[in-house]
């Protein structure tokens, strides 16, 4: 039976991991509603009038795209984050990734396919981790006794996997994920390093703090503290 | 710079029969006008230009917000939380003394392209 508040509900989640902020996601709501009710009243079932109302509005990441330029073009708002330092941390462009670094990206994205998930969010970079040949990342991993098969296990706790769809070329990233690859990079440029390792993922992973990949390791009983001391105590083993 | 996360730009309008540039460059004198004659909300504004062009000019109906927020944030417009009849939130926005000066600007300039385009056209049957 079709439930038009929960789809309703689902449609939010979807726009939340794409970035939408609350404040334009009820405008938006506000406006499916409208359409699901219009759709109705023109003689559709609840679920064709939410599924036109939806497809009407647009998909997450093109609607993200375009709210992004509205932060683009308010220059004081650009002035201030600036002298507060809020935009210290750049993001990473992919050739500031070795190529470890960016095999694990794309395995990311093929667990986030995996899960029929249209974003990538912590736990996919957790597992294509997990999944990329680092000596440094497994030797620190097999310490910590964190194991591939109980990470998913966990993950499955936290996020579901999605209804079946089309993948995307260009799945995006969560906002925490995004912060966590920044993080990434500071992280590789505090090690001397001139590009980033698998390592300085994790790393980032930790430091991002809220992430569903930083709650598994947490319900894995691993201190956090931890994997970034094993981290250090191998990168500076190897002599990098 | 290219960014890893660099989303590919989906333009903000669906294939129409108005080719999507001209949408895009005529979304903020309509909306400017629209609102002039009193304060309205996305959902009826988008309604309205489609009723008005007889569906040849179609936003993909999400993207109107951005340029709404947009509007805002440079003082063309301001906004406020209502209800609907039914009780619905809705956000209704109204045009501010800048935005009757943009639109007045928008309309000066997009005459006078339509002149000179006017101009052009008959002289090609004389």
């Amino acid at each position: 039976m079709f439930d038009l508040e929960e789809s309703i509900a689902q449609w939010r989640r979807q726009m939340l991991v794409a970035g939408i902020k609350t404040k334009s996601l009820d405008e938006l709501e506000s406006h499916l509603r409208e359409e699901v009710e219009k759709q109705i009243k023109a003689g559709q079932k609840p679920k064709q009038a939410f599924e036109i109302a939806a497809e009407e509005i647009g998909r997450p990441a093109m609607l993200k795209a375009e709210f992004a330029k509205v932060a683009e073009t308010w220059p004081v708002w650009k002035k201030l984050r600036k002298l507060l330092g809020f935009n210290e941390i750049p993001s990473p462009a992919l050739i500031d990734f070795a190529t470890v670094g960016r095999r694990t990206l794309e395995l990311a994205a093929v667990e986030a396919r995996t899960f029929r998930h249209d974003f990538i969010g912590t736990e996919h970079l957790l597992l294509g981790l997990l999944k990329s040949e680092s000596t440094i990342v497994s030797k620190v991993m097999r310490s910590l006794g964190v194991e591939e098969k109980t990470v998913r296990i966990e993950i499955a706790k936290f996020v579901p996997g999605g209804p079946a769809h089309e993948g995307s070329l260009n799945t995006p990233y969560t906002p925490r994920a995004k912060n966590a690859l920044r993080l990434a990079g500071k992280e590789a440029r505090a090690l001397g390093q001139p590009q980033i390792n698998p390592e300085h993922i994790l790393l980032g992973l930790i430091r991002e703090g809220d992430g569903v990949a930083w709650r598994v390791l947490k319900n894995l009983k691993i201190h956090i503290e931890n994997v970034r001391e094993e981290i250090l105590r191998e990168t500076g083993r190897a002599g990098l | 710079m290219k960014f890893v996360f660099d989303i590919h730009r989906v333009s903000m309008y669906r294939a129409s029969m108005i080719r999507k540039e001209l949408v895009a460059a005529s979304a903020e004198p309509l909306i400017l006008s629209l609102l002039a004659k009193g304060e309205s909300y996305g959902y009826a504004i988008i309604q309205e230009i489609k009723e008005r062009s007889g569906g040849k000019l179609q936003w993909t109906d999400g993207m109107l917000y951005p340029v709404l927020h947009r509007m805002e944030r440079r003082g063309l417009l301001k906004s406020r939380w209502g209800e609907s009849e039914s009780g619905r939130k809705r956000k209704y926005y109204s045009i501010k003394k800048d935005g009757k000066a943009a639109m007045a600007k928008h309309y000066e300039q997009w005459s006078l392209v339509n002149a000179v385009l006017s101009g052009l056209n008959k002289e090609q049957y004389v």
